[in-house]
C-alpha cells in the first residue's frame, strides 16, 4: 500500500511539471505586465523599467522559469508581486470562504433537490413531474450571475432580508446570515442536478423487485418510499454531489464577484487583471496539486472499497 | 481678541458636546476597483488609491478641500514659505508638533527631505519624473527645508502639495518597513491606516492627534467593488454611505430621483482624446488626419454621454488646468469636407483602419459612437476589442492607428503637454510616456514654457503649443467626463466639493455622519 502511494506520488511529478510549464508560459505570453498595473498609467518609463528590473521581469524567460521551479521545489509558491504577501498565505486566507460557499450550495442542492426529485418520480409523467422537469431545465441553463442578481433584487432590496454585500466575518450566526444568499444562488444549479439524479435514481429503484415485494406485503407508501427506496437511491445522489462539488468551486467565481465575497475565484480574477504573475502561478499550481491529490485519493479509496482493484 | 477666542472656544465646546453623545461613527464607501494597489503615495498613481492617500497623508502645502485650483493652495505641513527672486530656491517653514501615525514621532525637516528624495528616486517612486529638476533638498534646521531647483518648473508648489510625490511619509517607518511600507503606510493625515483586506477593503481610523483637530468620524471603510450595479444596490439598502457613480446622465437622474442620495459631480474632467498615429499610413498624410477631425461630431458624443457629466473640449489641455487654451481654433464638424480631403489625399473610396480598444465601457462606448461618425465620412474603423491590461500594453507597443485615451493629470498644462505631445514621450522609446500620435510640433514651446518665470509669457507659450498640436492634428480632443459620486444625505463633507485631485470626496476632520 505504502509503495503504491509512493509510486503514485512520484508519477504525479511529470503531470505537475507539465502544468507548471504551461501556466508559466501562458501567463507571460498574454500581453500586459504588472508594472503598469501597480504604478498606474502615467508612471514614467524610468519608473516602469526600475520596477520590472526589481521584480526580475527583465531577466530572460528561462532564468525566470528556473527561479520559479526552484521556489516550487522548496515548497514555496512565491510572493505576490502586488501586495508582497506569500501566495500560500493569500490562498489559505480565502480558501475557507470558498469552501464554505460550496458547502452551502451543496446543502441547498440536497435539501431542495432530493425531495423535489422524489416527488417527481412518484408522480411520474404527472403535471408536477413535467413542471419540475421544465423548472430544472431552466435552472440548469440559467447563468449564476442572473439568479444572483434576481435574488438580490427580491431578498435584499425589496424585502431587505439579507445584505447585498456578503461579508464572511463575525460569529457563526453572522456568517450563516451572510452566506445565505450567495449559497442559495449557487445552490440553485445544484438543486437542478440533484433533482434530476434523484428522480431517475428513484424511478430505477421503484421498478426493482424488492419494492414490488414490499408493496405486495402491504408496506405503507410512506415507509416504502423513505425506508426501502430512498436508501438505495441515495448512492447515485451522493456520487453526483461529489462530482459537482468541484464544479461548485469553479462556479463560485461569479457568485463571489457579484456578492463581493472574498474567495479563490475572486483571487484568481484579481490576479489575472493585475497581471500578478506570481499569485496566478501559485493559484494554478495549488489547483493542479489539488486535482492530482483528489485523483490519487479516489484511486486509493477504490482500492479500499472494491477488493477487485489491486493497488500495485 | 481674548473675547473672540473665548467665543470660539465655547462654540467648539458646544459642538463637541453635541457630537460626543453619538456612538462610534463608521463611514463605508465603495470605489470602482477590484482591490487596493500598493498603498504608497510615491509608488501608486492608480485612481482608486488616490482617495486613501488624500486622507492618510499631508504635503508641505495642500489644495484646499473641495478644490483643485492652483489659486486655492494653502499651508499644510509648512506654515509659510519664501522663494528667491529667480524662483529657484524655496524655503519652507514647517509646522511644529505634528505627529506621525502609529507612534512614529514628530514630523521634522528630516522626514520632508527623506520623502522628497524618495519621490525623486525612480527605484522607489513611480512619479520620479516630476522631480528631475530638484538639484537638492536640505534641512536647514529641524523645521526648515530648502529646495534648490536646477531649472524653473511650472509649479513647484504643485509638486510639494498633497498629491502623489508631494505626500510626506515617516522616514523612520519607511526605512524600517522598506518594501513593506505599502502594507502599512504611515502619514500625518486626519485618518490613519488600520487594515487592508486584499480584494475587499481598506479600513482607516481617525487620528486623534491630527494637527487640525481630531476627526468627527471615527473610522472609514473603503470597499473595492468593481460592479456598478452591486455598488448601487448596496447603497440603496444603506450598506454603503458613499459610492463611486457611473458617469452617465441616466445614472445621475436615477440617483437624484430616489431622493435618498446627494449626487456630487466634480472636477477634474477626464479628457477623452482621439490620438492619431502619424507614423502609421495613411495617417502620415495630414489631409487624412484633417478628414478625421472634420468627421467627428463632439455635440453628438456629449449628448450620448450625457450633458450632466460630459462637456465638449477642443483644446489638447483640459479645461480647468492652468494654461488651458479656451480659444483654440479647430476643424469643425463637416463630413462633406472630410470626404473631399480623403479624395484629395488619394482615397476617393475612403479608408479602412484597424484600431485597438479596451473592453471597458468608459472608452469602448464612445469609441463605437466615433466609429459610426467616422464611417459616415468614409473612414471605416475596424475595432479590435481587447482586455484592458492587454490594450494598455498594445497601445504602448505602437500597434494602433488611433488611440482613444482618457486621463486626468496634475492640473498644469505642462503635465498633459509633456506626457502626450512632447517627442521624448513617444511610445515604444526608452523615454516613452503616452505620446501615441508621434507628435513633435510643439517641443520648443513645451520646454520653454516649463521654466519660463514670467507667467504671461508662459501662458502664451502653452496656448501656442496647443494651437500647433491642433493644427497638426496630432489628436482630436473630444470631451471631458467629470467625476461622479453619490452619498447619503447623512454625510456632510464639511466643505463644498468642486474639485478633487484625489478623484473622490475626501473625508476630512470636519466631515460628519448623522445617524
Amino acid at each position: 500500500m505504502a509503495g503504491f502511494i509512493l509510486r503514485r506520488l512520484l508519477s504525479t511529478i511529470p503531470t505537475l511539471l507539465g502544468v507548471l510549464t504551461i501556466v508559466f508560459v501562458m501567463i507571460r505570453v498574454a500581453p500586459g505586465d504588472p508594472a503598469l498595473a501597480i504604478l498606474g498609467d502615467n508612471a514614467s518609463q524610468e519608473a516602469l523599467d526600475a520596477f520590472r528590473e526589481r521584480m526580475g521581469l527583465n531577466d530572460p524567460m528561462w532564468v525566470q522559469y528556473l527561479d520559479f521551479l526552484r521556489d516550487i521545489a522548496r515548497g514555496s509558491l512565491g510572493e505576490s508581486m502586488i501586495s508582497g504577501t506569500p501566495v500560500l498565505t493569500s490562498i489559505m486566507e480565502v480558501l475557507p470562504y470558498t469552501l464554505e460557499l460550496a458547502l452551502g450550495a451543496v446543502f441547498f442542492g440536497v435539501v431542495i433537490g432530493t425531495p423535489l426529485g422524489i416527488m417527481a418520480a412518484l408522480k411520474r409523467n404527472g403535471w408536477l413531474d413535467y413542471l419540475l422537469r421544465v423548472v430544472s431545465l431552466v435552472g440548469l441553463s440559467f447563468p449564476a450571475f442572473l439568479t444572483a442578481i434576481l435574488l438580490i433584487l427580491w431578498l435584499a432590496i425589496d424585502w431587505r432580508l439579507f445584505p447585498v454585500i456578503s461579508t464572511p466575518t463575525g460569529g457563526f450566526g453572522d456568517r450563516l446570515f451572510n452566506l445565505f444568499l450567495p449559497a442559495l444562488s449557487l445552490g440553485l444549479i445544484m438543486v437542478a442536478y440533484v433533482m434530476r439524479t434523484a428522480r431517475s435514481a428513484m424511478l430505477d429503484v421503484l421498478g426493482e423487485d424488492y419494492i414490488r415485494t414490499a408493496r405486495a406485503k402491504g408496506a405503507p407508501a410512506r415507509r416504502l418510499v423513505l425506508h426501502h427506496a430512498l436508501r438505495n437511491a441515495l448512492i447515485p445522489i451522493v456520487t453526483v454531489i461529489g462530482l459537482y462539488f468541484g464544479l461548485m468551486i469553479g462556479n463560485a467565481v461569479l457568485t463571489e464577484i457579484i456578492f463581493n465575497r472574498p474567495g479563490l475565484g475572486k483571487l484568481i480574477v484579481l490576479a489575472l487583471n493585475q497581471r500578478d504573475y506570481s499569485t496566478l502561478q501559485g493559484l494554478m499550481v495549488f489547483s493542479a496539486f489539488l486535482v492530482v491529490m483528489v485523483n490519487l485519493l479516489t484511486d486509493i479509496a477504490y482500492g479500499l472499497v472494491d477488493p477487485r482493484v489491486k493497488l500495485k | 481678541m481674548k473675547f473672540l477666542n473665548a467665543t470660539a472656544l465655547s462654540v467648539l465646546l458646544a459642538t463637541s458636546a453635541l457630537t460626543t453623545d453619538l456612538h462610534a461613527q463608521e463611514l463605508t464607501m465603495a470605489v470602482s476597483a477590484q482591490s487596493a494597489g500598493q498603498l504608497d503615495p510615491h509608488v501608486s498613481t492608480r485612481t482608486e488609491d488616490k482617495i486613501v492617500f488624500g486622507m492618510v497623508f499631508n504635503g508641505l502645502v495642500r489644495f484646499a478641500p473641495g478644490s483643485m485650483s492652483g489659486e486655492d493652495i494653502e499651508p499644510d505641513l509648512a506654515e509659510s514659505w519664501e522663494t528667491s527672486e529667480d524662483g529657484l530656491v524655496w524655503t519652507f517653514h514647517l509646522r511644529q508638533g505634528v505627529q506621525f501615525h502609529g507612534g512614529y514621532g514628530e514630523m521634522t525637516a528630516a522626514d520632508v527631505v527623506y520623502s522628497l528624495t524618495r519621490a525623486a528616486d525612480p527605484d522607489r517612486s513611480g512619479v520620479s519624473s516630476d522631480y528631475t529638476q530638484f538639484a537638492s533638498v536640505e534641512a536647514l534646521d529641524d523645521f526648515t527645508v530648502q529646495i534648490t531647483l536646477a531649472e524653473g518648473i511650472p509649479s513647484l508648489l504643485g509638486v510639494v502639495a498633497n498629491y502623489h510625490g508631494g505626500n510626506i511619509v515617516s522616514a523612520r517607518a519607511a526605512e524600517e518597513m522598506g518594501e513593506n511600507f505599502h502594507t502599512n503606510p504611515i502619514g500625518t493625515g486626519p485618518f490613519a491606516f488600520d487594515e487592508l483586506a486584499e480584494g475587499q477593503f481598506v479600513r482607516l481610523v481617525a487620528n486623534p492627534d491630527y494637527f487640525r483637530g481630531a476627526p468627527e468620524i471615527d473610522a472609514i471603510t473603503i470597499r473595492y467593488i468593481s460592479s456598478a450595479s452591486a455598488r448601487d444596490l448596496a447603497f440603496q439598502t444603506g450598506e454603503l454611505d458613499m459610492i463611486a457613480g457611473t458617469r452617465e446622465d441616466r445614472w445621475v437622474t436615477n440617483m437624484t430621483e430616489t431622493g435618498e442620495a446627494v449626487v456630487d459631480v466634480f472636477e477634474p474632467g477626464e479628457l477623452r482624446t482621439l490620438h492619431i498615429n502619424a507614423a502609421m499610413p495613411p495617417f502620415d498624410d495630414i489631409r487624412v488626419r484633417q478628414a478625421v477631425a472634420h468627421a467627428v461630431n463632439r455635440e453628438e458624443l456629449v449628448a450620448f454621454m450625457g450633458a450632466s457629466v460630459a462637456r465638449a473640449n477642443e483644446a489638447p489641455v483640459p479645461d480647468g488646468y492652468l494654461g488651458h487654451n479656451a480659444d483654440v481654433s479647430f476643424l469643425a464638424y463637416d463630413p462633406e469636407r472630410a470626404r473631399e480631403l480623403l479624395a484629395e489625399a488619394g482615397y476617393p473610396d475612403g479608408i479602412t483602419v484597424p484600431v485597438a480598444i479596451t473592453e471597458r465601457a468608459s472608452l469602448f462606448a464612445p469609441m463605437q459612437v466615433l466609429q459610426a461618425q467616422l464611417a459616415a465620412a468614409g473612414i471605416n474603423v475596424e475595432l479590435e476589442v481587447m482586455e484592458h491590461s492587454a490594450w494598455h500594453a498594445a497601445i504602448r507597443d505602437d500597434v494602433s492607428s488611433m488611440v482613444l485615451y482618457g486621463a486626468a493629470r496634475f492640473p498644469v498644462a505642462d503635465t498633459y503637454l509633456t506626457q502626450f505631445y512632447h517627442s521624448d514621450s513617444i511610445v515604444n522609446t526608452p523615454s516613452a510616456v503616452t505620446n501615441f500620435s508621434h507628435c513633435d510640433v510643439a517641443d520648443n514651446q513645451i520646454v520653454q514654457a516649463r521654466s519660463e518665470p514670467d507667467q504671461d509669457v508662459q501662458m502664451a507659450l502653452w496656448a501656442e503649443a496647443q494651437q500647433l498640436i491642433v493644427d497638426e492634428v496630432c489628436s482630436i480632443p473630444l470631451f471631458e467626463l467629470l467625476q461622479v459620486f453619490a452619498r447619503s444625505p447623512d454625510v456632510d463633507l464639511g466643505y463644498e466639493l468642486q474639485g478633487s485631485l484625489s478623484l473622490g470626496p475626501v473625508i476630512t476632520e470636519q466631515s460628519t455622519l448623522a445617524d
